[in-house]
């Protein structure tokens, strides 16, 4: 059944990925139309994957993309990389078939923006297979692991009513994934995926179960309900598997049949929705999750147009259902501004009036303090979102665009790609679970600053205006009274640490992406001097805006990772930064320190930072990457315009 | 009424040469009535299933475990399509 024969209004099911705008074409023709150049073709075929295909198409799109990687020359991982399609390496560890997923997930993969290269290992357990590859994963490790454990991988069983025997049944199959997940980190350095268990449906359905002791559907919930923190607390990745069966029914995701011909661990057509999670996590542990929503107003966040019904004519609220489901929308907004998503506004409007609106309608959730950015007028939607997108300094691909208007939609996504701009069902009632089911903000760690970055946005805000005041820049970075606090990596900073290098993409000078549990392990690497910042100032506490990561390398310190928020750019932090790391250095009687840049698609702003800070180019290869050194003897300190407090890695304090 | 049947015949079996060149990853391949899992080497075992899953989803009916096992050439995908489809 070709999608063009499914009438907009139908419900979709979630694994046709509903949020996804319908193909416009059957994939069989669109593969027979690509370009025969194999850069252009991958671009092509990233623009077919925007759209909801079903499994056997993607299946296609993943071998065509297969097969053009086989024959490109060498040098074309580099210029894939220049165009945004970034290759990934996942080893996939099941006990039961995977292969038959590998089309999928790499069809699923582009539309990520990703180049996904997979090792699978099938019908087997995952710790013997990884003892035997040890030698060739240390030498070409892949950048996730997934273990893909399922029901039959894990034999949980336990007799009735027995809660010790219950207990300790869970325990051991806790303890065997999370040995596995040890190994495999160990053996490859790379963040590991964990999977919660599908719900079973061929499990008995007695209402009891879930709290009666050694019953499949209450050893199941036991396991998933431990796993959850215990995969959290070791660093580990978590695609909630049983949440996806949930969602589409356990009766719809159970691989039934094609269990028994061949032990396929879910039904076929989920793959798409399967792989569209491992890549979400994927694309969240690599910093490329979205972290703003923009919003369209009429009819959109309250029903009716202002402009024409007066605040007083719209649906909101209590009083009426359609209110009620706009006030719905409104509330899920602000539940993800509360986990750190800016929320902007972009509307054809009067400005007057709407803000009106949000600031006299009794019902209106969202307060005009909720918004980072207003771009009301009578402007092009598009060119407004790039307004806002220059406004609050982040790329136009950490952009969510929610507009009821489906001409509005098509514009925005056509204007610009990089947007995402969720399809809508007609019916506003149905559209948070097709928004929610999306996924646009995935996130694989939370930290405190998350709850905070709102109120942080809106201080640069207001450090602008004094910038603007006071006009001499200098003047104002003194105005400002800031407080830098340097520490090395330390336990109580990990999580954001390790946020902070899954997410910058702009300034990060090498791009290396480290896990948590990485992380962990380069704070207890003494061969590694690390440092984490904090930045304060009388508008606000910035929280850590800062990591990086040097390798003492004897006499020569290399800079492996060099991270900021682009919050803090040109305060003069990164100049401090490096005055701490030089100190650092010659009290260790290091000579020299070397600087690396890798060029990426978006980290063109840190170019020249060592160039900036004083370093000499020394090299530089073909596709960009330079080369850089400081010697320690010919820096001179600086006068900075902010208190700086550090703890050196000795671990004695020192003010300067 | 039998050039009714060979039409649908032939439209199948149109159908199916699209599946079988897809799921066994051969743009070249030819397929007739008489091709049987014997003749091509690349329809092992988990090929079967994936050409299972292809022709359900692309004539949207369920095969039964009996057939997935039983089934070993295109006649029997034919028959069996038919038989679903009516």
């Amino acid at each position: 059944m070709t999608e063009s024969t499914v009438r907009p209004s139908a419900k979709l099911p979630l694994h046709a990925l509903p949020w996804l705008p319908r193909p416009a074409a059957r994939m069989r023709e669109a593969i027979a139309a690509l370009p025969a150049d194999p850069l252009q073709a991958l671009d092509a075929m990233r623009a077919l994957a925007q759209a909801g295909w079903e499994e056997a198409d993607l299946r296609q799109l993943g071998r065509r993309t297969r097969s053009i990687l086989k024959s490109a020359p060498p040098s074309f991982a580099a210029d894939a990389r220049k165009q945004g399609l970034v290759p990934v390496n996942l080893l996939i560890l099941s006990a039961s078939t995977a292969n038959h997923l590998a089309d999928s997930l790499i069809g699923t993969a582009i539309r990520f923006g990703f180049l996904l290269q997979l090792t699978i290992a099938e019908y087997e357990e995952p710790e013997p297979w990884l003892e035997r590859h040890r030698e060739e994963l240390k030498r070409n490790p892949p950048d996730f692991v997934l273990v893909a454990s399922d029901n039959r991988m894990l034999r949980l069983a336990a007799p009735l009513g027995d809660e010790a025997a219950a207990t300790q049944t869970v325990e051991a199959a806790l303890a065997q994934v999370m040995r596995i997940a040890e190994v495999a980190f160990a053996a490859t350095g790379k963040p590991v995926m964990l999977q919660t268990l599908a719900g079973d449906p061929d499990a008995p359905q007695i209402n009891m179960d879930l709290g009666l002791a050694g019953s499949p559907r209450h050893l199941a919930s036991e396991f998933n309900r431990r796993l959850a923190p215990q995969a959290r607390q070791a660093g580990h990745l978590l695609l909630d598997v049983d949440g996806l069966s949930a969602s589409v029914g356990q009766g719809t995701w159970s691989a039934g049949r094609y269990w028994y011909a061949a032990k396929y661990p879910f039904a076929v057509a989920m793959a798409s929705l399967y792989a569209d999670h491992v890549m979400r996590i994927i694309a969240a542990q690599m910093g490329r999750s979205r972290r703003v929503l923009v919003l369209d107003l009429d009819n959109t966040l309250w029903g009716g147009i202002v402009g024409d019904d007066g605040i007083e004519g719209l649906a909101l609220g209590t009083g009426s259902p359609l209110g009620e489901s706009y006030s719905a929308l409104q509330r899920m907004a602000l539940s993800y501004k509360e986990r750190g998503i800016l929320l902007c506004v972009s509307s054809k409007n009067d400005e007057t009036i709407a803000l009106d609106a949000f600031r006299n309608h009794p019902e209106m959730i969202l307060k005009e303090d909720d918004i980072v950015a207003f771009r009301v007028n009578w402007d092009d939607k598009a060119a407004n979102i790039k307004v806002i997108a220059g406004m609050i300094d982040l790329g136009l691909e950490s952009f969510v665009f929610l507009d009821d208007n489906p001409a509005e939609r098509k514009r925005v996504r056509d204007a610009l790609p990089a947007v995402a701009v969720p399809e809508l069902p007609d019916d506003p009632a149905e559209w948070i679970s097709v928004f929610q089911a999306a996924g646009y903000f995935e996130q694989t760690s939370f930290s405190r600053e998350d709850r905070q970055r709102a109120g942080m946005y809106k201080a640069n805000a207001q450090r602008a205006a004094q910038l603007e005041r006071i006009g001499n820049h200098d003047d104002y970075l003194r105005s400002l009274d800031m407080t830098l606090s340097i520490a090395p990596f330390d336990q109580p900073g990990r999580k954001r640490i390790a946020q902070l290098i899954a997410k910058s993409n702009q300034f990060n000078l090498t791009t290396r992406r480290y896990s948590e549990a990485e992380v962990a392990g380069l704070q207890a690497n003494a061969d590694a001097v690390t440092v984490q910042a904090r930045l304060a100032d009388m508008f606000g506490d910035n929280g850590m805006i800062s990591a990086v990561v040097c390798l003492k390398n004897g006499m020569r310190w290399e800079v492996d990772t060099w991270i900021m928020s682009c919050r803090v750019l040109g305060r003069r932090v990164e100049e401090a930064i490096l005055q701490h790391l030089v100190r650092e250095a010659r009290a260790a009687g290091a000579s020299e320190l070397i600087g690396r840049y890798i060029p990426t698609a978006r980290n063109g702003l840190v170019r020249d930072h060592f160039e900036k800070l004083g370093f000499t180019k020394t090299g530089g290869q073909v596709g960009g990457e330079t080369i850089w050194r400081l010697a320690i003897g010919e820096y001179a300190d600086k006068e900075l315009p902010m208190k700086i407090e550090a703890v050196v890695s000795t671990g004695s304090a020192s003010a300067a | 009424m039998d050039g009714v049947a060979n039409t649908t015949q032939a439209s199948i079996l149109e159908r199916l040469q699209e599946i079988f060149r897809a799921e066994l990853d051969d743009d070249d391949l030819t397929i007739g009535m008489e091709t049987r899992q014997v003749d091509l080497k690349a329809w092992d075992s988990l090929a079967h299933i994936r050409i299972v899953s292809g022709i359900e989803s692309e004539f949207d009916f369920q095969f039964n475990l009996a057939e997935i096992e039983e089934i070993n050439s295109v006649r029997q995908f034919v028959d069996a399509i038919r038989d679903h489809m009516q």
